[in-house]
């Protein structure tokens, strides 16, 4: 099977658009879907490499991944163009919602729903964090950094700017001596 | 506006792990330092960003469209979005060229632990807007132990979620 880029600046952002319109309950499973198997703009191994980039580096991941493929088939206007097409029909979903939640937020059980799926949310990250973690099940120097992080960071409320040098300088020298 | 444009900005450069990781340090600068929301509109303004479709980065577009307004949400989505774009675009084709390099492994195993401890930060600060109560602790767990033992689609979990918050709060 042959994959092929898309062929023009249109066909980019109509992609990323229905990427960002189905995207409900998570972007990249839906990324990949439209980019590998609907549209086979990016064969899978490659997609997993562009990936494995975008979550290493800081900002949303799939919407980096739009910017650095965007980049690739079409320069500056191709970034753009897929940044734009992927967050156009979200943004205006959570505008409409958030203007519809201003008018129901006194009644108490809609506060009491909503608040619900905030922490169901946050329960998703829990569960993420716990997947992710899973190959660091024999390195206890791993564990250790990550329990600190989380000490610090949730339960100390100490700021981000100042744990994450200190947590990145711990991190490398233990990925140095291979106990990471 | 200007404030939080500059904050973002720079919280965007140390996102590492995407927006989970900056929810603790996002919800100390409005709710703590500033003062703008109670941290349980924090929460629901996360829980409105996580029910629409869409990346959950549209989470900054909600923060700023509470605090400045409509054109508040678009300069913090654009200031969240911005620098790291800006880094992912340089930074695209030399990481291709450093696919072998050793120091890009460590620098890989090294962010493991780091993103995780974020990570589950995020998940916690998310998940007590009231403290830690029991019914927080209940649906958090819930939703993280059906995350691992099941492939649903999130939205399922969060609507449950939303059932056990109608009942519990």
């Amino acid at each position: 099977m042959e994959f092929a880029p898309p062929k023009s600046l249109l066909e980019l952002y109509l992609g990323f658009l229905s990427i960002g319109a189905r995207s409900f309950g998570g972007v990249l499973p839906w990324a990949h879907r439209v980019m590998v198997e609907e549209r086979r703009w990016i064969a899978p191994a490659d997609f997993a490499e562009v990936l494995a980039l975008c979550q290493f580096l800081p900002g949303p991941n799939v919407g980096n991944v739009s910017v650095v493929l965007g980049r690739r088939w079409f320069g500056p206007m191709g970034a753009v163009a897929a940044f734009a097409g992927l967050m156009a029909l979200p943004l205006v979903w959570v505008f409409g919602l958030a203007l519809l939640y201003a008018d129901f937020a006194s009644v108490a059980a809609v506060k009491a729903v909503v608040t619900g799926v905030g922490v169901a949310g946050g329960g998703l990250f829990i569960g993420t964090a716990l997947k992710l973690a899973k190959p660091l099940a024999h390195k206890p120097w791993g564990i250790a950094l990550a329990v600190s992080c989380f000490g610090v960071i949730a339960l100390g409320r100490v700021s981000l700017f100042a744990v994450l040098p200190v947590a990145a300088l711990l991190g490398w020298s233990a990925a140095r001596r291979g106990v990471l | 506006m200007l404030q939080i444009a500059l904050y973002f900005a720079l919280l965007s450069l140390v996102s590492v792990g995407g927006i989970p990781s900056v929810m603790p340090e996002m919800q100390r600068l409005v709710v703590d330092v500033q003062g703008w929301m109670s941290a349980a509109e924090y929460t629901q303004l996360f829980a409105i960003a996580q029910a629409a479709p869409g990346p959950n980065v549209l989470v900054t577009a909600l923060i700023g469209w509470k605090v400045a307004g409509a054109a508040g949400g678009l300069v913090a989505l654009g200031a969240f979005c911005g620098p790291a774009a800006a880094l992912a675009y340089s930074f695209g084709g030399y990481w291709d060229r450093m696919r072998d390099a050793p120091w890009r492994k460590v620098l890989q195993r090294a962010l493991v632990p780091i993103s995780v401890g974020f990570i589950l930060s995020g998940g916690y600060v998310l998940a007590t807007p009231q403290g830690l109560a029991w019914q927080n602790a209940l649906i958090a767990l819930a939703s993280a132990a059906t995350l691992s033992a099941t492939r649903l689609n999130p939205l399922w979990i969060l609507s449950g979620g939303g059932v056990l918050g109608m009942l519990l709060f």
